[in-house]
């Protein structure tokens, strides 16, 4: 599970800070809303690991554990890190 | 044949928990009570459907000349006679409202409604049906789930990627370090059937329109609002120009609240021809082209501590959802809520994904995703205290939930009985002694909501509403918008109301099922009517007993200390109750006192702030005792009892009712109600092929009613019509394990299953050897 | 076809009906008489929602056509009653709250009825038996059971007096 962030994360699509504001819950956020922008958002984050929205969600449903989850809070992060570093 | 025993009861009442007979009963014994099915209007035309033969094809053109030319066939309509509005019942997503009930474009199951002919007769509409050419091209179809998501699969919703319609997703605590703490981890995969929802009253319509622009749909329904919203979202008209009237209703048990086609069918067929049309689905039509119990697959991890102490449990599931949504969205999130019941989850994950596939819809049957979720996880409980050797009535008994228990983000448990069912159940089975060698004893425990929070219609409205108004002769006009669908929620309603008010049963009146003139409500479905219209009614009948008693009060001349009540129509002093004078007295003076105006309560419901569910929650465990032929593998249902928290009980007899008719119906999904499809087709549409529980083999189905007092109910009220759909097939799949030691991981588990478990179980005992 | 008149007893009352040959009991009943308590839940004579009695028997009226029961004595639900009196058997399905939608109370009342006319003290068994052929969704049929046991030990019996 990733830390508890010292600064909530909020969506980078909708702005939205999901429940306690880590990755984590981020990307179940993402998931769970999974409309166009959403999508389009994983899809573009996603893609150099080989996935796709889709990809990860029939994943998440099919195999036990949380990878999905856990690889979409990644990419969340590294996409916030480097939207501060600018 | 059937024990009903009281744990704990209430102070008495005088109304409530009374053996009083349903007040519609007079009418239903003496053949009086007429349904839809026996509308019959001036000029009405009979209407028949044309149902698509293919899962899965373009529409390219229809052609009614020939049928037209059929005398007798007055008109025809198709999808291009509509507005083409795609509509569902999670009004407030747009995305989900994706069913046309007259496709225009394209049909996505056999039996999908192509057209419609309105004749004189039934039968001359029948006979035009073979008259209406349509040309079809098919195009590939897919009917499971897990082959619908794969990535060559068609596409059966435009936009709508490998076929997922909506995921949902549950999850609380640190679950992967829950895990961490088990001791001992189990996963299993399952298979839950469909069901269908076979009312005896199939789906039935007469619709009315009119030059005033006005239409009138006599509909068997379980919700009369929804269909007035929902006919005049689909016919462009206002709500207040469509009137819905539901008379007695045949039934509903989950499948009666969408739209259906005759019902819409019926309405563009009045509306094009200025005429009443009837249509009733014959019992083929009602198998193949209604709705069903949501089939599921369903993976279950459950970790747990060496002394039974529950951890952490993941679950996924992938639901058949057929074509469209319908309400299968919010069974796929109740089947995820109701797998973590009724148990304390350190950390609980649930991942769901409901799929369309080219068969017929799938949405809410009594239980609401519930009972397949109890089919996997009370198994899969039963086989971790084997696989432990622990007790299975202590193992859950000291992880289930108990007052005040909050399920992390979800609810909190204000009431909670669950404890007392155990120390019943354990007592029953006590009683038994050894049974014979061919019979065992399966458990299963569950809970169920009592009316759900969430407003996904998007109604405007109250949830649940009542007005009482009192006449001057002590009479009293009842008016809610439940539907009576033979659940009795006419007579419970007339139960509270005559308790709030202080009067007889037979003095309250209750008018329900007409949109013309009563308040907006959500209808019976999600087990919601008597803790929601119950509020309502409550506090519309205790409004018209405080305006009255204003009265009393400036009458009797007693210090102000002194409290006013009424009892069994006597208006009294609490302290001196035989100091008062008879209700109609009171009711006499009061009308006058206000002008005439008549004496008028008003009541409503709307949840706040109870969580992501459901205000209140039941509780019971079942046990079932089931006799196996090792040869054949038929199962007969020999005994049951069932320990039961529906709070204060309010409808005695209708209690009984409830709890005996979800056993039957529950033990038929258990064991019996298996509904194949081949290529997309339904192989048993009829009543000969889809077997259901008969008299001869419906066991006893013993009560042992564990009243707790849940402080959001009507006088400590919660559900009772629904939860008990829950436990009894996975109890059924218990004492299979038992008697045999197999595992039954498909229901409705046939006897060829069991056979060829045993055969396996045979050849794998010789391996070990 | 050729169209028949045919003389229906239905109740105690004689009508005389002029229909094709291939009506069936039940339409002559429902459509033509206008007796809409009798119900028909399938096409496959399989729910019993439709049954009467004709003479003392249970009969499925979806199952005969209506010339077959030309000059015979039929009753229906709406005949159970006399002068507004309930008959035992429906003053027990009150009682015992036997009936919840109440489509399929016609047809199990009538099977209920002629079971008792031909066997006043069935067993428990017999009793399920008699019903066997009536599918009844909402009750789980032991309040059914439980009602035709009590007109059997005759707790109504003393109304006939």
């Amino acid at each position: 599970m990733s830390e508890p962030q010292s600064k909530p994360i909020i969506c980078p699509v909708c702005g939205k800070k999901a429940k306690t504001g880590s990755a984590i819950d981020c990307a179940r956020h993402m998931f769970g809303t999974g409309d166009k922008p959403h999508r389009k958002w994983v899809d573009e984050h996603v893609k150099e690991h080989g996935e796709s929205f889709i990809d990860l969600l029939i994943e998440q449903a099919t195999t036990p554990g949380n990878r999905s989850y856990v690889l979409l809070a990644e990419c969340i992060e590294k996409a916030v890190k480097e939207a501060e570093g600018k | 044949m059937n024990k009903y025993t009281v744990i704990n009861p209430h102070e008495p009442f005088r109304v409530l928990n009374t053996h009083v007979h349903n007040i519609d009963g007079i009418a239903k014994v003496t053949g009086r009570a007429t349904y839809t099915f026996d509308v019959k209007l001036p000029g009405m035309l009979y209407g028949k459907i044309l149902r698509s033969p293919h899962p899965h094809a373009k529409i390219v053109n229809i052609d009614f000349s020939k049928a037209m030319e059929i005398p007798g066939v007055i008109g025809v309509v198709t999808g291009k006679d509509t507005l083409g509005v795609k509509q569902g019942i999670w009004r407030r997503y747009n995305d989900l409202c994706d069913e046309q009930v007259l496709p225009i474009e394209k049909v996505r199951y056999i039996g999908e409604p192509v057209a419609a002919v309105a004749a004189v007769t039934e039968e001359i509409a029948e006979k035009a049906l073979d008259y209406i050419e349509v040309e079809y091209e098919e195009l590939p179809a897919t009917f499971e789930p897990l082959d619908a998501i794969k990535k060559d699969a068609p596409e059966i919703h435009e936009g709508f990627e490998r076929n997922i319609n909506v995921t949902r997703h549950i999850e609380w605590g640190e679950v992967e370090e829950a895990f961490e703490e088990a001791d001992y981890i189990r996963e299993d995969w399952f298979k839950c059937g469909g069901q269908h929802h076979m009312c005896m009253e199939t789906r039935a319509a007469v619709a009315s329109y009119t030059p005033e622009g006005k239409l009138t749909v006599w509909t068997s329904t379980q919700s009369a609002y929804y269909h007035q919203a929902l006919l005049a979202g689909v016919l462009g008209l206002k709500e207040g120009n469509v009137r819905v009237l539901a008379p007695y209703v045949g039934g509903g048990f989950g499948g009666k609240f969408e739209l259906d086609a005759a019902q819409f069918c019926a309405s563009v067929l009045s509306m094009k021809l200025y005429k009443p049309v009837k249509i009733i689905f014959t019992r083929e039509e009602d198998f193949i082209a209604s709705k069903r119990r949501t089939p599921m697959f369903y993976y279950t991890r459950t970790g747990v501590k060496k002394d039974g102490t529950f951890c952490a449990r993941e679950a996924k599931v992938f639901t058949n959802g057929g074509a469209y949504t319908g309400m299968g969205a919010t069974a796929l999130y109740l089947t995820g809520f109701f797998h973590s019941f009724p148990y304390r989850w350190k950390g609980y994950r649930y991942d769901g994904y409901r799929v369309y596939t080219n068969t017929l819809p799938s949405t809410s049957m009594r239980g609401f995703g519930a009972p397949q979720a109890m089919w996997c996880s009370e198994q899969q409980i039963e086989w971790i205290a084997a696989d432990l050797g622990l007790d299975p009535i202590e193992m859950r008994r000291k992880n289930s939930h108990h007052e005040g228990y909050i399920v992390p983000g979800q609810a909190t448990i204000a009431s909670c009985g669950i404890d007392q069912c155990y120390d019943e159940i354990r007592k029953w089975i006590d009683g038994k002694g050894k049974l014979p060698a061919n019979r065992a004893i399966g458990l299963s425990a569950c809970g169920f909501m009592s009316g759900g929070i969430f407003n996904w219609f998007d109604s405007p409205y109250s949830f649940s509403s009542a007005v009482v108004t009192v006449n001057n002769d002590g009479t009293v006009e009842l008016h809610v918008g439940a539907q009576d669908i033979g659940q009795g929620s006419n007579t419970t309603m007339a139960i509270i109301c005559a308790e709030a008010l202080g009067v007889k049963v037979e003095d309250v009146k209750v008018h329900s099922g007409d949109t013309d003139h009563c308040p907006a409500d959500l209808g019976a479905w999600g087990s919601r009517q008597t803790l929601m219209t119950g509020n309502a009614t409550k506090m519309a009948a205790e409004s018209a007993k405080k305006q009255l008693l204003e009265f009393a009060y400036a009458g009797a001349g007693l210090n102000i200390v002194y409290d006013l009540d009424i009892k069994d129509g006597w208006v009294h002093a609490i302290a001196r109750p035989e100091r008062g004078e008879p209700f109609v007295d009171l009711v006499k003076r009061a009308t006058r006192g206000k002008d005439g105006q008549r004496i008028v309560g008003r009541g409503y419901y709307t949840p706040h702030r109870k969580g992501m569910i459901s205000p209140a929650y039941s509780y019971m465990l079942q046990g079932v005792e089931v006799e196996v032929d090792e040869e054949t593998g038929k199962i007969k249902l020999i005994d049951s009892m069932t320990a039961h928290d529906c709070g204060q009980p309010i409808n005695h007899l209708g209690l009984i009712g409830q709890l005996e008719g979800a056993f039957s119906m529950a033990a038929g999904y258990g064991y019996l109600e298996y509904m194949p499809f081949e290529d997309g087709k339904m192989m048993n549409p009829n009543l000969v092929d889809y077997k259901m529980i008969k008299a001869t083999e419906m066991p006893p189905a013993n009560i042992a009613e564990i009243d707790t007092y849940e402080p959001e109910g009507p006088y400590g009220a919660k559900e009772a019509g629904e939860g008990l759909t829950n436990p009894t097939a996975a109890a059924i799949g218990n004492a299979i394990f038992h008697r045999f030691g197999i595992q039954m991981k498909e229901c409705p588990v046939r006897p060829e299953m069991i056979v060829n478990a045993l055969k396996e179980k045979a050849e794998a005992d010789k391996g070990k050897k | 076809m050729e169209k028949k008149v045919i003389t229906l007893s239905v109740n105690g009352v004689e009508y005389e009906l002029y229909i094709n040959p291939k009506t069936l009991l039940v339409e002559a009943i429902r459509d033509h008489i206008g007796l809409t308590g009798t119900k028909r839940g399938c096409e496959t004579v399989s729910c019993g929602a439709c049954t009467v009695m004709i003479d003392d028997m249970a009969v499925k009226s979806c199952s005969v056509l209506a010339i077959q029961a030309d000059g015979r004595k039929i009753t229906t639900s709406e005949g159970l009653e006399k002068n507004g009196e309930l008959a035992p058997i429906q003053k027990a399905f009150l009682d015992e709250g036997s009936y919840q939608c109440g489509f399929c109370t016609s047809g199990m009342l009538m099977s209920s009825e002629a079971l008792l006319r031909e066997n006043p003290t069935p067993t428990e068994e017999q009793i399920r038996e008699g019903i066997e052929g009536n599918i009844c969704r909402c009750t789980g049929y032991n309040s059914i059971v439980r009602a035709v046991a009590a007109v059997a030990k005759g707790k109504y019996a003393e109304v006939k007096s």
